[in-house]
């Protein structure tokens, strides 16, 4: 089937603002929107996106498509399309549009800075863990820093999510020696975190659950 | 210029775990062409290979490692890796890796293919992504510089010696020498040589193709392992863990074919054993739609798929539109894993001084023939860790290499001269096409069941196919995140490497492991019990064999 992509074009080099531009792409309705972008590619080389393990992994392919931000790679067409056959791809909202769908993701990165993102390990660790304890780890462990939960937001403001998920989880890892006092450290009130903690399943494309019982440590 | 003692290209779990060793005593920066959580490494699902069990044994893990190489792999190398192994695992364990617990709290640990014990130590099926991630965390800790999203360009080599590198910065849309006294390569495979294979759209080559232009030693090339099971149509990895867990293969008539194969591993032979076994049943008509054969898990229950192999449920659901708790999964084998590389040493080093390397873009060789499910996500920690470690003692004791202003500007003019490219943005010849035509060349002529005539064909074919590619002007300059001038370089390091996989394929007249020859099926030790090493020569590459260390296992027939 054809579909129209419409692409916001920016070039900091030339342009004076974003813009957008038609791309008709042929592809079958279990093809991904990343399927469609590369045929697009293919028609204007000089189009930029990110792109690497085309299987919801890595996290490179964040976009916006149809108001919505999500991976490329893990939404399919038949799931993405309006029913005029279009598909409207952003950059990342609340991050800095470098060059068409590429944003900066520096600001990501350095968010985690501030939740001391590792495990401070405790002395008399010894190597084990309960296998209920450490199932808690798992889902917040599966983050893979691509920006969709910060850039679905209505006003990330002061919370970074991203930052979020990385100290919770180690909030809830005995072997760590902060431990709660990560919780004072993120400065988020509770309510907050319970409604963040909340919302962050059908946001996030890993559909990360932080188990609840984290705002209770 | 940019100056660190120690510079780590490629930020997966090799690079990440070398640069962290290295910091300890050495000043050092990850050089990426993707930011490191990116990195294909976060796809590996199943797990890291160690002897813990109290009924397993190192000697067992060794052993299991050069038969599972076809005996081609050095023995002593095999030793370091496996010997290694445990205390690897538990000096991730106290860095916060979130691997899976037995239920009195050890790392728990399921099989994997061609394993006398269930030794793959695993986080569920996101074992490569968590491990990733706990040592980015950790790059974070000891403050180390990264260069996220600059690809690596040229080695400088100064008489000899390695003594920095050329790297092109994406967002900026420039070239920067960085002066190094060490470089450690950890860039991994080359994936996207093939049309069908589970690797990441960055996986390209680089580093192994920079290393031989540069004048390294690649061993081993013409290995290549195809993965038994990917999505049918997409080649999306689904884990070994899947028959790990106790899934079957079966085919159109609903049998479990590889009794017929390996009547006692069954599923959980060694890949090279599975994949052909694969393609022969759909070859002799036992195929669905004469194309793919089935996955079946629907006997483990819904619970252990979610429990132990949530991640491989999504793919299966979202790619292939089956729940695998439900309806079998319909698989192909693909490309997956690149046995050879750049030769080193148990400790890196390279055959170019200065220069070292780790991991998928290595060849030291550990893996032979054929690897081991679990064995290259091993790999990357053990030899990462020794790469490092033998970097910075060069940082240390070693004064700086020589670097001079001459072999400076030649590497700057003339690689700005190539990317300003002034191509056209569209030119009648494509790297598109080129790559097209490339990567079905491979799957079709290179891959899991091999031919004199139709490797021949292939070398051919490739030398048109790169005669094409220098007629190809750079596309669009030098502007920023133009990735179409990265997929050009791309495609000319595939290429070259294509090159001498094929002829490597086409040199080797016997079966051994993942290289299968039709008009050579049996094993021959008499001639080929021998590494291929490759040099880059001026009329192409220049092919010669080195002797494999043999320590305590004489090659035996090897079956499953």
């Amino acid at each position: 089937m054809n579909v129209v992509l419409n692409i916001c074009r920016f070039n900091p080099e030339v342009d004076v603002k974003p813009y957008f531009q038609e791309f008709t792409v042929l592809v079958e309705e279990h093809n991904t929107v990343l399927d469609a972008l590369l045929q697009a590619w293919q028609q204007d080389p000089g189009l930029s996106f990110r792109r690497s393990c085309r299987s919801a992994i890595c996290g490179s392919c964040a976009l916006c498509i149809n108001g919505r931000p999500g991976l490329a790679c893990q939404t399919l067409i038949r799931n993405a399309i309006t029913e005029d056959g279009r598909i409207t791809l952003e950059p990342l909202p609340h991050f800095r549009q470098l060059k068409d769908l590429v944003v900066d993701l520096d600001p990501l990165f350095e968010s985690l800075k501030a939740v001391v993102p590792w495990v401070v390990i405790r002395d008399n660790h010894d190597s084990h863990m309960a296998p209920e304890v450490a199932r808690k780890l798992e889902s917040p462990a599966t983050c893979i820093l691509c920006g969709v939960c910060h850039a679905a937001m209505d006003d990330p403001g002061e919370v970074k999510p991203a930052a979020l998920v990385k100290g919770l989880r180690l909030a809830l890892d005995p072997r760590d020696v902060l431990g709660a006092a990560r919780l004072q450290l993120m400065k988020v009130p509770r309510d907050i975190l319970r409604l963040f903690i909340k919302n962050l399943p059908e946001k996030c494309p890993k559909g990360i659950m932080v188990p609840e019982d984290v705002c209770h440590l | 210029m940019l100056i660190h003692e120690v510079l780590v290209v490629g930020g997966g779990l090799a690079g990440l775990m070398a640069a962290l060793v290295a910091s300890q005593k050495a000043d050092v920066a990850v050089l990426s062409k993707i930011y490191p959580t990116r990195s294909h490494s976060g796809a590996a699902q199943g797990g890291f290979n160690a002897a813990l069990g109290e009924d397993d044994s190192i000697e067992s893990h060794i052993f299991d490692t050069v038969k599972g190489s076809d005996y081609l792999g050095d023995q002593d190398a095999v030793e370091v890796l496996c010997s290694e192994g445990p205390e690897v695992i538990l000096e991730l364990e106290r860095m916060g890796v979130p691997w899976t617990r037995t239920p009195e709290g050890r790392v728990a640990q399921r099989s994997l293919g061609g394993a006398g014990f269930p030794r793959a130590c695993f986080a569920a099926d996101f074992s490569g992504h968590v491990v990733l991630h706990t040592l980015f965390e950790q790059v974070l800790r000891r403050g180390i510089k990264i260069y996220p999203e600059w690809h690596l360009v040229e080695l400088l080599v100064e008489d000899g010696q390695v003594a920095g590198v050329l790297a092109y910065d994406l967002a900026r849309a420039r070239l920067e020498v960085i002066r190094s006294k060490a470089v450690i390569l950890a860039t991994g495979g080359y994936g996207r040589a093939f049309a069908k294979t589970t690797n990441a759209h960055a996986n390209t080559g680089d580093g192994m193709a920079i290393a031989y232009r540069a004048g390294a030693v690649l061993s081993d090339m013409e290995f290549v392992q195809f993965h038994p099971t990917t999505l049918y149509g997409t080649n999306i990895l689904i884990s070994e863990a899947a028959r790990g867990e106790g899934g079957y293969l079966r085919n159109y008539d609903g049998e479990r074919f590889m009794v017929h194969y390996a009547p006692q591993k069954m599923e959980l032979a060694p890949r090279d054993v599975v994949s052909r076994a694969i393609f022969k049943e759909i070859k002799e008509g036992r195929g669905f739609e004469g194309q793919y054969v089935h996955l079946d898990l629907t006997h483990l229950g819904e619970a252990l798929v979610a429990e132990r192999l949530p991640q491989v449920r999504d793919l299966a659901i979202r790619y292939a539109g089956v729940d695998p708790a439900r309806a079998p999964m319909p698989i192909e084998p693909a490309q997956h894993y690149s046995m050879g590389g750049v030769r080193t040493d148990v400790w890196g080093m390279t055959s170019l001084p200065g220069l070292l390397a780790a991991g998928e873009v290595a060849n030291v060789s550990v893996h032979g023939a054929n690897r081991l499910g679990g064995n290259s996500l091993l790999e990357t920690v053990v030899f990462g860790r020794r790469a490092g470690h033998r970097a910075a003692q060069l940082a240390r004791q070693e004064p700086w290499p020589t670097l001079s202003a001459a072999t400076i500007t030649r590497a700057y003019e003339s690689w700005s001269s190539l990317l300003a490219g002034r191509g056209q943005v569209v030119q009648e010849d494509s790297t598109f096409a080129i790559r097209q035509e490339m990567t079905n060349l491979m799957t079709n002529q290179v891959g899991v069941f091999r031919v004199g005539s139709e490797l021949e064909d292939a070398v051919n074919r490739l030398a048109v196919l790169k005669e094409r590619y220098q007629r190809l002007k750079a596309p669009g300059g030098m502007q920023p995140f133009n990735y179409a001038l990265m997929d050009y370089l791309e495609v000319g390091y595939l290429l070259d490497l294509c090159e001498v996989i094929a002829r490597g394929a086409l040199r080797r007249t016997e079966s051994r492991g993942a290289h299968y020859r039709l008009d050579y099926p049996q094993r021959d030790d008499q001639n080929w019990l021998c590494h291929t090493f490759v040099r880059r020569g001026e009329d192409g590459p220049e092919f010669s064999n080195g002797p494999v260390t043999i320590t305590r296992y004489a090659p035996q027939e090897r079956g499953y």
